[in-house]
């Protein structure tokens, strides 16, 4: 609760209640992981079966789905789903060992399984559904919130699209983390790390790198960059096209699931053997280690351009680099060590496991934020990947947000009309670096209505962004000079209609739908019982804040809800909830304002003010 | 007086003026996200996570323009009434225009036949009138002439598009 949290720094608040339980999860291309934190450190939870890393392989019968080991034995299972996650049809450049329809929703291609269509964003759902009972079994409790990393490089739709997917799982996410800075809290908070850091993170799908500034607490990024679609996946592509070359087999997509995981057993056999025989229908043959770092030494290329690019956006040079951490399993191939060290000139830090390194990180960043660590001072200085802009005259972007601003951002920029009289303006959201609107990623198209008839140049149209702190953006327009005022909040394109989410979750809720009404009453009378103790408490503090009625209307707010709360009624808690909170919005500002006067305090205000 | 009401200066208490410690703003920077990032209200109600929103992203605005000379300079202008925008190149003098022109022609040159060092000498020299603007501009400032330190602010515009140029070539060369 704010109002709770609001309280002077260094004066901590006790909580009344216990311990709450929160998760960090890292939602990978080929494996996921789920951590927690706890007094003795983060640690990550295995499944019943002792295993820590859950394959990110879901498969769907008639009447059953597997998720993980379990759907790797089936036919039609689903892999690497991570890579379609807020990417449209004409994204996918690979082969897949299943089949996209040209079916849609929120932009992505739908999957064809046996229980129907589903989207890549359903697919991940059932992912995550199955590490977070994981780690309900494990702490034996409910989840309050979980931490989900993304990779740094993630845009808006695939940022948006992890969302989605959470809420079908019902998770509440407490933040989206980037991968990096979710390694770079596992090593500054656990190892003490200091001092410019590149974290090197080369996942199964994904490649990010990210140099942080990392000293007393603070995390800051200072730039970012990157590939969504370059990663150990494409090592095992590489053989297999390999393969494909020399046995003159031509492959048919239910042979796509054998061939890769024979490659990538020969490429784990290189790290230690110098050849490798591969047997594949009936062909055989021998690959060298030699020859597999041929295959493999461009896209390791593509790793260092990212790191010179970032190292550039930072004004830094290699020398000012004091620390380089691997992340991510691809790392522990010999071949990318030994280019990022020769690189890097100096050697690699990799102490803490690179598979589990991003959940540890992350279920540390998840215990502080579901409130169990009120007396920390970390603090995250997260940046946007891509430049954010919109349309202008000629098919151009005007960048708004550049690249690698410190988030949350907000900025807006003046539009004018161009006709007289115009009374619709419309407005294409981009990101990315280019300059053609066409080689950028479109995110959202929205008309700005009800433009009073003016001259042209006359109206003055003022588009503001939003980023928050997750990476995620919502764009307003205003129409100001009039005084008329309209104004549009939008979501991405890629994102998928509220509808759409709200559909896909009672389909995952339908069998249980009991269960989730007595949970939701419940958790209504927790949140009610909180609002009720916040305001109880803040009004102990700062009741001279208010005026007569301002008190008045507040109380009468407080005996309403604690009369909703003998009723059972989940509906009633709620509303009279929201009511309350509602009630409580000035106070609560007003108390945030009286807080940062108190910050300024002994800085002598009166010489700045003017 | 909330931060939504200050200027940035205000905002890290900071004298209103164009040589600022980096240091020191920096620090107070910190020290104020410490306390309105999101991530400190992630238990609270909506109204209170939107209010840190807001803020945060105040103060992240005022400390990138703060942190820039360019940003600054403009920023300074602005609060004293002048806009930085207005006739922006009209009142340029004619030498500083013919040395852009030959900068420009220079670096043209120089990426067309990827002759990083004579960018790197370019760049040299470009930064060099960087710092005169800046000290320039400084000057005026301090005197509280914002109207000359207004085309001062302009030539240093051109001076920073230029640098871009250049890095944009580098990078070029150096096939980033």
């Amino acid at each position: 609760m704010a109002l709770l949290s609001i309280s002077e720094p260094g004066q901590s608040p006790r909580r009344s209640h216990a311990n709450k339980h929160a998760l960090g999860i890292d939602l990978g291309t080929t494996n996921s992981l789920v951590a927690s934190a706890s007094p003795d450190g983060p640690k990550v939870i295995t499944n019943e079966d002792g295993c820590e890393l859950l394959p990110s392989v879901v498969a769907y019968s008639k009447n059953k789905i597997l998720v993980g080991q379990l759907a790797l034995n089936s036919a039609e299972q689903i892999s690497s789903v991570k890579r379609l996650m807020g990417r449209g049809s004409s994204d996918i450049k690979h082969k897949l060992s299943y089949t996209l329809t040209n079916a849609e929703s929120g932009g992505m291609p739908l999957i064809e399984t046996s229980a129907g269509l589903k989207s890549p964003v359903e697919v991940s759902a059932e992912i995550l559904k199955v590490l977070a009972a994981q780690g309900k079994q494990y702490l034996n409790a409910e989840i309050d919130g979980v931490v989900i990393t993304v990779p740094a490089y993630f845009d808006e739709a695939q940022r948006q699209a992890t969302k989605d997917a959470a809420r079908i799982a019902d998770l509440n996410v407490l933040r989206l983390l980037s991968e990096p800075t979710a390694a770079a809290v596992a090593y500054g908070l656990d190892k003490k790390l200091e001092g410019n850091v590149i974290i090197f993170d080369l996942g199964g799908g994904t490649f990010d790198v990210s140099l942080m500034r990392l000293e007393k607490g603070v995390f800051e990024v200072l730039a970012t960059g990157g590939d969504t679609a370059l990663g150990g996946d494409d090592f095992d592509r590489a053989i297999m096209h390999w393969v494909q070359e020399q046995s003159q087999i031509e492959l048919q997509q239910e042979q796509i699931a054998e061939l890769s995981s024979i490659a990538r057993n020969a490429k784990h056999v290189l790290t230690e053997e110098q050849t490798v025989e591969i047997k594949f229908s009936a062909w055989s043959g021998v690959l060298s280690r030699e020859h597999y770092y041929q295959l493999i030494d461009p896209l390791i290329q593509q790793t260092l351009k990212a790191c010179r690019r970032v190292l550039r956006d930072a004004s830094m040079e290699i020398s000012d680099i004091t620390d380089v951490v691997m992340v991510g399993g691809s790392t522990r191939s010999p071949r990318v060590q030994e280019k990022v060290e020769s690189f890097f000139q100096r050697s690699l830090l990799n102490e803490i496991d690179p598979d589990q390194v991003v959940a540890l990180g992350a279920a540390i960043q998840a215990d502080i934020l579901v409130g169990n660590k009120y007396d920390n001072d970390l603090l995250l200085l997260d940046v946007n990947p891509l430049s954010l802009g919109i349309e202008t005259m000629g098919s151009l972007v005007e960048k708004i947000i550049p690249r690698n601003t410190t988030i949350p951002v907000s900025r807006a920029q003046d539009f004018t009309t161009f006709k007289d009289g115009q009374t619709v303006m419309s407005l294409h959201v981009l990101q990315g670096e280019r300059e053609l609107v066409e080689d950028c990623r479109s995110l959202a198209k929205f008309e700005l209505c009800g433009i009073p008839p003016m001259v042209a140049g006359a109206a003055v149209i003022r588009v503001s962004f939003q980023v928050d702190a997750d990476g995620l953006l919502s764009v307003e327009a205003e129409e100001q000079s009039s005084g008329v005022k309209s104004s549009i909040v939008v979501k991405p394109s890629f994102g998928l209609e509220e509808k759409e989410i709200e559909a896909m979750i009672l389909a995952s809720h339908r069998e249980a739908e009991h269960d989730r009404d007595l949970r939701r009453l419940k958790e209504n009378e927790v949140e009610a019982l909180r609002i009720i103790e916040a305001i109880k408490s803040a009004l102990a503090q700062d009741a001279e804040l208010l005026d007569e009625a301002e008190l008045k209307s507040l109380q009468q707010g407080l005996s309403t809800l604690e009369e909703a709360l003998k009723s059972d009624d989940a509906d009633l808690i709620q509303q009279h909830s929201e009511a309350l909170n509602e009630l409580s919005v000035t106070f609560a500002a007003r108390r945030m304002d009286s807080q940062i006067k108190t910050a300024f305090k002994g800085k002598k205000l009166e010489e700045v003010d003017r | 007086m909330t931060i939504a009401n200050k200027n940035y200066f205000e905002i890290f208490s900071l004298q209103e003026s164009f040589d600022l410690d980096l240091e020191n703003l920096t620090v107070e920077y910190k020290n104020l996200q410490s306390q309105m990032h999101p991530d400190k209200f992630s238990g609270a109600d909506d109204a209170s996570r939107l209010h840190a929103l807001q803020l945060s992203s105040i103060i992240n605005d005022a400390f990138d323009t703060l942190k820039s000379p360019l940003k600054r300079a403009a920023y300074l202008l602005t609060l004293n009434g002048i806009n930085p925008e207005e006739n922006n190149q009209n009142h340029l003098a004619e030498s500083f225009l013919l040395q852009q022109m030959e900068w420009r022609d220079l670096l043209d040159d120089a990426t067309e036949e990827e002759d990083l060092t004579l960018v790197e000498n370019l760049k040299q020299e470009v930064m060099e009138e960087r710092e005169n603007c800046i000290i320039e501009f400084q000057d005026f400032v301090n005197a509280y002439n914002f109207v000359d330190a207004k085309p001062i602010y302009n030539k240093l515009q051109f001076v920073e598009k230029m640098l871009v140029e250049i890095n944009r070539s580098e990078e070029k060369i150096l096939d980033y």
